[in-house]
């Protein structure tokens, strides 16, 4: 039957494809065998369970064999084929590129359409974990409003066109050597698009060929051109690490590799096999990897090169650390102006780097100077370190703010006559002084390939629509190399086209079709004999083991050491930021990244780890320095630096360093859609090809008017009774001890838990089966919302907007309490540093559940395996059950959420969760669904369940894997093994509620405790709980 | 006594003699005349008409909030998680607590024979009854999903559901249920007599039969009589504990709960004395125009005022020693939780709320220790409208304070209400004072036969017990001593 290319009308195209089962080496060799069910005489005697099973078998393959496999097509069924069972979900491997790196996702797809992505186990940046960014972008591809059609803007006139018509004209645009044609994309790592890329070149040799990407990691790459002469790229490992310091560095959250660094760090940090890796922070704002820190000191980023040549100086001076010579230039460092606390800091991190030479690791981040980088893998080479580097995969590529000031150049000066952007949105997030918008007008002819009909999709003459990743065919590199591929899930919805494909138009390559040029290009480059197996078992797996780069051993090259010494010289004898000339630190937004997931509903409305303030970025600002600038929490002032000036609101963070304020990027969209625009302060105004991270001399001025931050958690500014009684019972609800102490005295969780005698008015419950249970480890979770995503993803639940969040109507279930930690005796008005502590919070499923007594018409009940069961239809909303619940886990239906969703949302729902009407109650249902979805076969196959078979979307995506959900009664689960251990306690157990979620104690580990008793949880006075011992 | 201000002061205090329930020159037909000629006017006051036209517009304010509300969702309410019980609840509790006088008055006073109660009961007890309708209303509209609400109620249905019995919610559809039931009944039969007296005295045919359907066949026979007294005092012995076990189960809404300020032992007695309380007040509230405007001084006289001020005296007193009771536990029990809880009330962001209920409901009473300020009716009017504010404020610190701050400081709140929840609760006394002015145009406001018993014309015939039992102040004419 023929394809049906163009399905914009109803949206819905069924993709099929090669099942799970069939790249099981039995299955395969079942295929090849061709008619596997006529072989009855191999089969042992059969019993009508075989015969079934055979049965099945065979009809998935005719299946496999009748679709004719594989096949570019993507044909919507006419016929079902054999073997193929509509409601089962499959699932499919592929990618996400975000900066020009791959990470390997598995995505769930239902009757064609994919509802859920999952890190795929297989690729080493994932390890089945995924970034909440990454869920989230599922989202991304039903966006109503993405672009649907090219367009061609004229002579102040708009046309709406076709592929075809792009393609006639393409020929033209795209002529000659490519003298006046530029193409500025993304950073990608694809070998496809390398390859096209190449191909486009040598049609257009004239060409000028351009990456930017506004969030990189380019200056990690220059520190390692300045000392190695050639860029590489650091590939840390932290699971073997004993010291790990990190320099405005958040390698647990803010790096390619964060799933992969996150779950070795929790692996170092296990308490009960003994592992105790230190962490060491110095950074000007809260990083999640410096919440996690056992010490950490707050300082501005310009002076975080202060820190580290401090660091430097002690270990040769009291460590006997032999620089290279030419480093020893940096010595200067010593004669710095430095604080005593910084100074604690350098020298326990000096004394236990040189007691760990070999196995420590110094990690700088993204937004430090090339300089300090280079200095920072002198040390790591002298000091011997966890840190493998292997080659950099495009050595000669110019720095991205290079690159895009190089093209803004040609632009202005006439030289560009066509320009294709493939990606991006270079009018809305290229340095605000290179006016790249303004210089797009000089461009005759610009054409954008965009996901939407964004900033700069507005000012060019053609704009393609682009298909969304999941929509494409592709392929990528993780951070270590490793070949990632990345294949369709359903057919564009929008008629878009990859970046490749376009770029394969203008090339003028016979071949245009992503399918073919990822084939072609792996042909060429693979080795493997059986090519159609090697592709269908790489589609499989998603990635392709043993394809990541070597590790190389680089040699410090002593000529370029004293430049970077120079460098590093430069920063120290810098001004330092005071209040009146704070220094502003751009960022990624850790949701919405550079901007370009504006118009996602679920990352707007996730909670920024630290502030909790959804729908806005905030400029965060230390409360010692607030109160010096007379500004007060939500207070909205004006920033001006260089002639640039926004408002933006403030919010107040306790631990963000005095004179360095913090501002992330990607708000402020005026052409992202309905969801992203207008929302928060574009910071990309203040943003300089000089200083693309780090404003310093800025000005910051209070208007006297205030905005209301839509937080999901109310902040420190609070009346004086509440704040004391917040510090006193935070120490109470998330146990904390120091590694010494617990060690010394497992019971150190548990000694300050004083109640009567626990008497029940009901009769307790009997399992005979199951019972399921969760812990949930403090001491791992980072905080990171990948978990908050995944059951948004998975479990349906609404997006509220700013408004309802305003008013405290959130609707995720699981929620990440951030509690901060001060001095005690400090009062409200008097904090500035704090620590930070994050919980986990979702339904806990209490065996004698407040929530079901009161509930008038029995709408919420328990079940026969211990869970704590929403009846939605039942439910009429009295409320009770969540003024009742002691946890605030509830989430209430005030209105119908889902009314105005567009019918393409509508597609992204999970068929097997309800979607809840307005005036219903709803709340973390452990995943009830998975939990059925297992149960049901088991049950068939009269087996019990296995531990880790059920895993509920929390935990599936957790990268430090915090969260444990198994079956109680069985003594060997890990659940029921975790609830042995002494670590673990229940939250408001004197309530007699008794949780079946049950928390692992938080551990520090501080160099400087000074024995068992020196951190743990105090015991007896009330008024010291909750209370660090300074 | 000393120096009568006027003949309508009856408020002495000599132990010798009874004060008159009645005063001025009345006798039985004066009694009816008055009574009777309110609703056989054939037109009604013009204040009347001004007092409807506003009442009834807030009553449609009340309905279109409804409709807003039923068609939109609770959303457009302030509530939110923690605090998931509002207005709704704190009006619904407020109501109840109002309905509490009329049957107070009406069973408990009636078997302590406390005989002033008859001018007054039947005005009590038909507020009761409007009290009761605009506190059904809400635990109705405050659920999400309206259109289920009947599923609250035990009817055998097809999904052989019963509700939950242990809910405190459901035991508040029972009580609240019986109650109204018992209160309706009460306040019908007591008043056959009197609608049996505007049938005689009817004039027009419509209002001959309606009348007559109402007073179901009353002949004011022996039999009659004696049957109607014996069913009055069973009603009444019914009624008794039903006014302490309605607001007992109320309150279980919050003591059954875990939450802190919620669970409490104490709260029954305090919720029923707090129900008088602001009963009491609202009978003040209204009672007082309502004599003026229809010229009843003589029959509702100073001293029924004064009893009613010397009660919100004393349940006020109740009340504030419930209040410190609950610091003084929350304090003693070492529950740290419901410790903050209490601070939180008297310190935290809720504070405005819980002083401005201290001093409506403590302080504002304490000024009827003296007699002068009691017996001045203006006075007397402004502390019982402060203490129905106080008593709305103290559901209200007890439902919200609580739920802002519980156990977990991360899922704190600050409730605020919308507009729609102010108008809704404003419309609720439009429909309140809607029913009231109906009843006061259409239904005799005093219970005539009872206010006649308690006459000295009643017991001319036991001239030896003058001065003692059942006998009141004198026949009109005769001077007392």
């Amino acid at each position: 039957m023929p394809p049906m290319k163009n399905n914009n009308e109803t949206g819905l195209t069924y993709w099929q494809s090669l099942d799970e089962l069939a790249s099981t080496p039995e299955f395969q060799e079942a295929v090849q065998r061709e008619f596997p069910g006529d072989d009855w005489d191999r089969l042992p005697p059969a019993t009508r369970r075989q015969f079934l099973k055979v049965m099945g078998a065979s009809l998935a393959m005719a299946g496999l064999t009748a679709c004719r496999w594989p096949k570019e097509e993507i044909v919507p069924f006419a016929h079902r084929p054999e073997g193929r069972t509509p409601g089962v979900p499959e699932h499919f491997a592929t990618s996400m590129e975000l900066g020009g790196i791959a990470l390997g996702m598995l995505v769930t797809s239902f009757d064609g359409r994919p509802i859920k992505a999952e890190g795929n186990r297989l690729h080493p940046d994932s390890l089945g974990a995924l970034t909440a960014i990454a869920q989230a972008d599922i989202l991304q591809l039903y966006d109503p409003d993405r672009s649907r059609r090219l367009l061609l803007r004229e002579g102040g006139q708009q046309y709406v066109k076709g592929w075809s018509d792009f393609e006639a004209v393409a020929a033209e645009y795209f002529a000659g050597d490519g003298t006046g044609v530029a193409v500025l994309t993304g950073g990608s790592s694809s070998p496809t698009r390398a390859m096209v890329r190449d191909q486009f070149l040598k049609a257009h040799p004239e060409a000028g060929w351009y990456e930017y990407e506004p969030i990189s990691r380019d200056n990690e790459r220059e520190g390692t051109r300045l000392v190695f002469g050639t860029p590489l790229r650091a590939q840390p490992k932290v699971d073997a690490a004993g010291v790990i310091a990190c320099f405005d560095a958040d390698p647990l959250f803010d790096h390619p590799s964060s799933l992969r660094l996150a779950r070795e760090f929790a692996a170092a940090r296990h308490p009960e096999t003994g592992a105790g890796a230190r962490l060491f922070v110095t950074e000007s704002s809260f990083s999640l990897t410096g919440v996690r820190a056992d010490h950490r000191v707050a300082v501005p980023s310009s002076r975080v090169p202060v820190v580290l040549a401090r660091v430097a100086h002690l270990l040769v001076a009291e460590h006997h650390l032999e620089l290279p010579a030419a480093a020893a230039g940096y010595a200067g460092a010593a004669g710095q102006e430095i604080s005593e606390q910084e100074i604690d800091f350098a020298k326990l991190l000096a004394a236990d780097l040189a007691g760990h030479r070999g196995s420590g690791v110094i990690l700088v981040g993204p937004r430090q100077e090339p300089a300090v980088h280079a200095f920072a893998a002198v040390l790591n080479q002298v000091l011997g370190s966890t840190l493998e580097y292997t080659a950099d995969p495009d050595p000669d590529r110019p720095s991205h703010i290079e690159a895009i000031g190089e093209l803004a150049a040609a632009m202005a000066s006439g030289s560009v006559k066509t320009l294709l952007i493939l990606g991006g949105n270079p009018a809305y997030d290229a340095p605000a002084d290179l006016q790249f918008k303004d210089h797009l007008a000089n461009v005759p002819l610009s054409i954008h390939l965009s996901l939407y009909d964004d900033e700069t999709s507005q000012h060019c003459t053609w704009h393609l629509p682009q298909a969304h990743g999941l929509e494409a065919w592709g392929d990528g590199a993780a951070w270590d190399g490793t070949l990632t591929m990345r294949q369709p899930l359903i057919a564009p919805l929008y008629d878009g086209r990859s970046a490749s494909e376009v770029l394969a138009l203008a090339a003028g390559l016979r071949v245009t079709s992503g399918y073919e040029l990822v084939r072609e290009n792996l042909r060429e480059s693979a080795s493997a004999v059986d090519f159609e197996g090697f592709w269908r078992r790489i589609l499989h797996d998603g990635t392709v083991e043993g394809t990541a780069w070597d590790i190389v051993q680089p040699r410090l090259d002593p000529g370029r050491l004293a430049v970077a010494v120079d460098g590093l010289r430069s920063l120290l004898d810098a001004d330092l930021p005071s209040a009146d000339r704070p220094e502003v630190v751009l960022t990624a937004d850790s949701r919405i990244w550079d901007g370009r997931f504006a118009n996602n509903g679920w990352l707007q409305e996730l909670p920024e780890a630290l502030t909790k303030v959804t729908w806005d970025n905030a400029l965060l600002v230390s409360p010692a320095t607030a109160r010096e600038l007379r500004i007060d929490d939500g207070e909205i002032v004006e920033i001006e630096s260089e002639g640039a000036t926004i408002e933006t609101p403030v919010f107040v963070l306790p631990g963000q360093a005095r004179a360095s304020m913090t501002l992330a990027l990607g708000y402020g969209r005026m052409a992202a859609g309905q969801v992203g625009n207008e929302v928060g302060v574009d910071a990309y105004r203040l943003r300089t090809t000089k200083a693309p991270h780090v404003i310093s001399g800025a000005t910051v001025r209070g208007t006297g008017r205030s905005y209301s931050l839509a937080t999901t958690q109310d902040h420190f500014a609070i009346d004086t009774s509440g704040f004391k009684e917040r510090n006193r019972r935070v120490g109470e609800l998330v146990r904390e001890a120091s590694l010494d102490a617990y060690l010394a005295n497992p019971e150190v969780f548990h000694d300050h838990e004083h109640y009567p005698p626990l008497i029940s008015l009901w009769k307790d419950h009997e399992y005979e089966g199951e019972q399921w249970g969760m812990a949930i480890d403090l001491n791992t979770c980072i905080g990171c919302n990948a978990c908050v995503v995944a059951c948004q993803a998975e479990n349906n639940i609404p997006v509220v907007g700013r408004e309802q969040v305003l008013n405290q109507r959130e609707m995720q279930w699981i929620r990440l309490d951030r509690y901060f930690k001060t001095e005690p005796g400090l009062g409200s008005d008097e904090i500035d540093n704090a620590e930070v502590v994050f919980q986990p919070m979702t339904c806990v499923h209490c065996e004698n559940a407040p929530c079901e007594q009161v509930c008038p018409v029995a709408a919420t009940q328990h079940t026969t395996d211990g869970l704590n069961a929403m009846i939605y239809n039942r439910c009429v909303g009295t409320r009770y059950c969540s003024n009742n619940c002691p946890f605030k886990v509830r989430r209430f239906n005030f209105f119908n959420y889902h009314k105005d969703l567009a019918e393409t949302s509508k597609m992204q729902f999970n068929p097997e969760v309800t979607v809840r009407a307005r005036g219903v109650m709803e709340k973390c249902t452990f995943c009830v669904q998975r939990i059925e979805a297992v149960r049901l076969p088991a049950r068939n196959d009269n087996r019990p369940i296995a531990d880790g078979e059920i895993v509920p979307a929390c935990a599936q995506t957790c990268p430090t894997q915090a969260i444990t959900f198994g079956n109680l009664n069985d003594p060997k689960s890990l659940v029921s093994k975790s609830r042995e251990e002494k670590r673990s306690y229940a939250m408001l157990a004197e309530l007699n509620i008794r949780p079946r979620a049950h928390y692992l104690g938080r551990l520090s580990n501080r160099a400087d405790d000074a024995g068992p008793d020196a951190r743990g949880v105090p015991h007896g006075e009330a008024e010291s709980h909750g209370k660090e011992t300074a | 006594m000393s120096t009568p201000v006027s003949y309508l002061d009856n408020t002495g205090d000599d132990p010798a003699v009874r004060a008159r329930l009645v005063v001025g020159d009345n006798d039985f037909h004066s009694v009816t005349e008055k009574v009777c000629g309110i609703v056989e006017q054939p037109k009604p006051p013009k204040f009347w008409w001004v007092a409807f036209a506003a009442s009834s517009s807030l009553t449609l304010v009340l309905f279109a909030c409804i409709g807003y509300l039923v068609t939109t969702g609770i959303g457009v309410w302030g509530l939110q998680v923690p605090v998931g019980w509002g207005y709704a609840i704190v009006n619904f509790v407020f109501w109840v607590g109002i309905g509490h006088a009329g049957t107070l008055i009406s069973a408990i006073l009636f078997l302590l024979r406390q005989r002033w109660r008859t001018s007054i009961n039947r005005f009590a007890e038909a507020m009761t009854i409007f009290a009761v309708v605009c506190a059904g209303i809400f635990p109705g509209i405050h659920v999400g999903r309206i259109w289920f609400a009947y599923w609250l109620f035990p009817i055998p249905n097809q999904m052989s559901m019963w509700p939950n019995f242990r809910s405190p919610l459901l035991w508040d559809v029972f009580a609240v249920g019986t109650y109204a039931t018992v209160s309706l009944l009460f306040w019908y039969m007591g008043m056959i007599p009197d609608l049996a007296s505007i049938r005689d005295r009817a004039t027009t045919k419509l209002r001959f039969y309606i009348y007559g359907v109402l007073s179901l066949g009353w002949r004011s026979s022996n039999r009659h009589w004696h049957r109607f007294e014996f069913a009055y005092l069973l009603l009444a012995s019914l009624a008794t504990p039903l006014v302490l076990s309605v607001h007992s189960v109320v309150s279980f809404d919050f003591a059954v709960s875990i939450m802190p300020g919620w669970h409490t032992t104490i709260f029954p007695p305090y919720f029923v004395a707090g129900a008088i309380f602001s009963g009491f007040a609202m009978v003040v509230t209204l009672i007082i125009p309502t004599r003026k405007f229809f010229g009843l001084e003589e029959i509702i006289t100073a001293r029924h005022l004064e009893n009613m001020a010397k009660i919100m005296l004393a349940t006020g007193m109740m009340v504030g020693l419930a209040y410190s009771t609950e610091f003084f536990v929350a304090w003693y029990s070492g529950n740290t939780y419901e410790a903050f809880t209490f601070l939180n009330r008297a310190f935290g962001p809720y504070a405005w709320a819980y002083w401005t209920m201290v001093t409506c409901n403590v302080l504002v009473p304490q000024i009827f220790w003296f007699r002068k300020l009691r017996n001045k009716t203006l006075v007397l009017w402004v502390a019982s409208i402060l203490i129905n504010v106080g008593m709305w404020f103290e559901r209200f610190v007890i439902v919200v304070s609580s739920l802002s701050r519980d156990y977990l400081p991360t899922s704190w709140g600050y409730y605020r209400p919308t507009a729609i929840d102010v108008l809704t609760f404003v419309g609720s006394f439009g429909l309140f004072f809607t029913l009231f002015l109906l009843f006061v145009r259409f239904l005799p406001m005093v219970g005539m036969a009872e206010v006649k018993g308690v006459m000295p014309q009643a017991h001319l015939d036991r001239p030896g017990h003058r001065g003692h039992g059942d006998y009141h102040g004198d026949i009109a004419g005769v001077e007392v001593v």
